[in-house]
């Protein structure tokens, strides 16, 4: 089936190679610097958006900067 | 060090929700009115402003840049002070950021029924309009790098590095697309042409889906859903390869819009690869969300803001695969200029869009008004007719857009087009596009209860404006050790993050794009194309006018079927002086690229008066007024110059007898017109109409040997 979509993709072999390429060096890139990161740092960052900072002081309505 | 006390803007958050909600309603109810002129005429209104080629750009702007544009600023400004711990950088910049873009909407309100247009499509405002979002897209950047400067958290959460890619590719984007000369104040041409600016157009468009429709969402998924389901995201490692894989990739697609048509062939091709790559990370990033509810889904069956999200997400998943399979050229083949396309959209845009926008809303409003949603009934009522709605939707326009590709390419058994007239196709869907519109009208009313809702909400409640926080603040860069990991390093460089993504999307554009706009020999020209008169030229320009490309496409692909019914397929060499290109993007009626000389003018002039005279059923609206209204010529001259400083080889001096040449080629038609006994001035816009369809691909009938290169 594969086959079929290739060969009917017209110009040149080279682009479908040359963009396989580039997709798997970059996927490959992306791979290394996510093996590389601690878990430390993984688990900080996946808590971010939970930790708002909401405080328990007074709420205002007009606000003055 | 101590904490720092400080407060979270909410009122303009609440400003944005509320102007999302009421642009909804308006840009959904427009879209209503044109699913129904498509089965019944009458709903035109009878007047210029209200048909459907000029309102279909107003649906389709409202609901991307009101509705969804709106949400997107309500979830940034949102998520964004909350994951930096800091306000807003500048109340000011984000009310100016409010209101300007209220007005921008508000002056596509009033200039697209006028007319005005630049045809390109989801990019139609004129060159004023486009100044203005320009510079308040700016005013955007300034405050969102604003904010992430004064920040108290020193890493920025993967929501946030979506949303600066949304910024700077929009940025790119919007300026390259941009590119127009202006004739006058509500006048410009593309300085691009034909196949060139078909391709800059696709690759724009294909890319406002990616980084205005779905990158922002996809930072306010990441945020939202975990505040939702009260646990982080599923894996956020599986978030970096999400983020990163799907701005290098998304940036190539565009030209699978343009599959058969005369971009050369490795621009097609390469279209296809990335667009087959991209299921991976856009799977990727569904897949890390709905396993961020894994161990949640018991909430899911009493949360209604979680089951908004699930079918938002699943939405997503559907769309994102149907691209990929879209993009094959065998697949395209019959769904390209079809309602098949119309339906794929509007999966992504009432499940994707507007289903996560409804969950951030029925999470936000109580949650800044500290209350309670006033009913979850109602809201339970909201998501199930929402979800009735897109199937009653998306499932005729499928079967409509199968039945119709499938009808105007069969065959007789001797050869011959089974349904040579277009109409029959035409009158075969309508039943389907009635139930269309019966699954809009559905949506809509749930997006109507759904205001009432939030409005008694907020009556309920009273806002919080001004949220107050506690952090700490940053500690100087110099204090902490060394990080190894450089890509660590750049969560806390927001600049470099920019930049770094600004490489990532430049990469594919360059490569796409530079070859097509710099090398002559990737567009053969053709000697017998000759430049348009300027009666053809005025003509043109009341085609732009009235949106006929919105129905009607101009570019013949190498199909038998399609040769069979219109003519020789287009040539790369026929459009190098169309600024801008007219191909369009849908099939509503036949197309016309070979129109010209197929009827004669008399037929014209009745079809236009009232199509049904002519195709008795026709969808097609009348156009009447271009009977009697005279043509203005006061730009003829500036029209021709534009033209000649584009490039169009038009004499010098050419410009000061245009007018000339122009009542003449006029006077023929309407002597031609007489001798069918049709009484009409020569100076009436329906006579520039009449011959520009009657030039359309008649120049390579001319001299069919004359070709170079």
């Amino acid at each position: 089936m594969f086959k079929q979509f290739t060969e009917n993709i017209s110009g040149n072999q080279v682009y479908l190679i040359f963009s396989l390429g580039i997709f798997l060096v970059f996927f490959i890139v992306v791979t290394i610097v996510l093996i590389r990161i601690r878990k430390q740092h993984v688990d900080h960052m996946s808590s971010l958006p939970l930790q708002d900072g909401i405080s328990s002081l007074p709420n205002i309505n007009h606000y003055e900067a | 060090m101590q904490p720092e006390n400080f407060y979270y803007d909410n009122k303009i958050v609440r400003n944005f929700g509320i102007a999302t909600v009421i642009w909804g309603i308006i840009g959904m109810t427009v879209g209503l009115i044109v699913a129904i002129q498509l089965y019944h005429p009458g709903m035109n209104m009878g007047n210029q402003y209200t048909t459907y080629g000029r309102i279909r750009p107003l649906h389709t702007n409202a609901v991307i840049f009101a509705f969804v544009g709106n949400a997107i600023f309500m979830g940034v400004y949102y998520s964004l002070q909350r994951l930096l711990k800091a306000r807003m950088f500048s109340d000011v910049l984000s009310k100016i950021h409010f209101w300007v873009w209220q007005l921008i909407i508000v002056s596509a309100v009033i200039t697209l029924p006028l007319g005005l247009t630049t045809s390109h499509e989801y990019a139609e405002l004129e060159w004023p309009i486009d100044i203005a979002i320009t510079l308040i897209w700016v005013v955007f950047g300034i405050n969102m790098f604003g904010t992430i400067f004064k920040r108290r958290e020193r890493h920025l959460y993967v929501a946030i590095w979506f949303y600066i890619a949304t910024f700077v590719t929009i940025a790119v984007l919007h300026i390259v697309n941009s590119f127009e000369l202006p004739v006058s104040a509500w006048k410009s041409y593309y300085v691009y042409a034909g196949v060139q600016d078909a391709l800059v157009q696709w690759w724009y468009g294909h890319n406002a889906v990616a980084f205005f429709l779905t990158t922002p969402y996809l930072g306010m998924m990441y945020y939202f859903l975990p505040k939702m389901a009260n646990r982080p995201i599923y894996s956020y490692k599986l978030s970096i390869l999400h983020f990163w894989a799907l701005i290098f990739i998304y940036i190539w697609a565009g030209p699978h819009h343009l599959l058969y048509t005369t971009l050369p062939g490795w621009a097609q091709s390469l279209g296809v690869a990335f667009s087959v790559m991209l299921i991976a990370p856009s799977w990727g990033g569904m897949i890390n969300g709905l396993l961020t509810l894994r161990g949640a889904w018991d909430k899911v069956r009493d949360d209604v803001v979680l089951k908004f999200m699930v079918v938002g997400l699943t939405a997503y998943g559907m769309a994102t695969f149907e691209g990929p399979m879209l993009s094959l050229k065998q697949v395209n083949g019959i769904a390209h200029f079809s309602d098949w396309i119309i339906a794929h959209v509007h999966v992504g845009a009432l499940g994707w869009n507007g289903f996560l926008t409804f969950a951030i809303l029925y999470w936000l409003i109580p949650r800044i008004y500290k209350t309670e949603l006033f009913s979850k009934k109602l809201a339970s009522f909201h998501f199930w007719i929402g979800t009735l709605g897109i199937l009653f939707y998306a499932i005729p326009m499928y079967w409509a857009g199968f039945t119709q590709s499938l009808m105007l390419k069969e065959f007789t058994p001797e050869g011959m087009l089974k349904y040579p007239n277009f109409l029959e196709t035409t009158l075969q869907i309508l039943p389907m596009h009635m139930m269309r519109s019966a699954g809009g009208a559905m949506y809509l009313l749930g997006v109507i209860v759904m205001a009432y809702n939030l409005a008694k909400t907020m009556l309920k409640g009273s806002l919080v404006a001004n949220e107050a926080a506690q952090a700490m603040p940053l500690a100087p860069v110099h204090t902490i050790a060394k990080e190894a990991a450089w890509h660590r390093r750049l969560e806390r460089r927001p600049i470099q993050l920019m930049i770094a993504a600004l490489l990532v999307i430049l990469i594919g554009t360059f490569v796409e794009l530079m070859p097509t706009l710099t090398i002559s020999s990737n567009i053969p020209t053709i000697a017998s194309v000759k430049p348009y008169t300027p009666l053809e030229l005025q003509g043109r320009d009341l085609y732009i006018r009235e949106g006929c490309s919105n129905c009607h496409s101009q570019t013949v692909r190498p199909f038998r079927s399609e040769t069979e019914r219109y003519g020789e397929y287009s040539k790369a060499g026929e459009f190098v002086y169309d600024h801008p290109f007219l191909w369009g993007s849908k099939r509503t009626g036949p197309d016309l690229a070979r129109e010209g000389g197929k009827y004669g003018d008399a037929w014209h002039y009745n079809h236009l008066m009232d199509p049904r005279l002519m195709s008795p059923g026709s969808i097609m609206p009348n156009y009447d007024w271009l009977l009697s209204q005279t043509l203005d010529t006061s730009l003829t001259a500036g029209k021709i110059n534009a033209m000649r400083k584009l490039g169009v080889p038009y004499a010098l001096g050419y410009e000061k007898i245009a007018n000339h040449d122009l009542d003449m080629q006029a006077k023929k038609i309407s002597d031609d017109l007489a001798k069918d006994h049709i009484k009409v001035k020569s100076n009436k816009e329906v006579i520039a109409i009449i011959a520009y369809l009657q030039r359309l691909g008649t120049d390579i009938k001319a001299n069919k040997t004359a070709t170079n290169n």
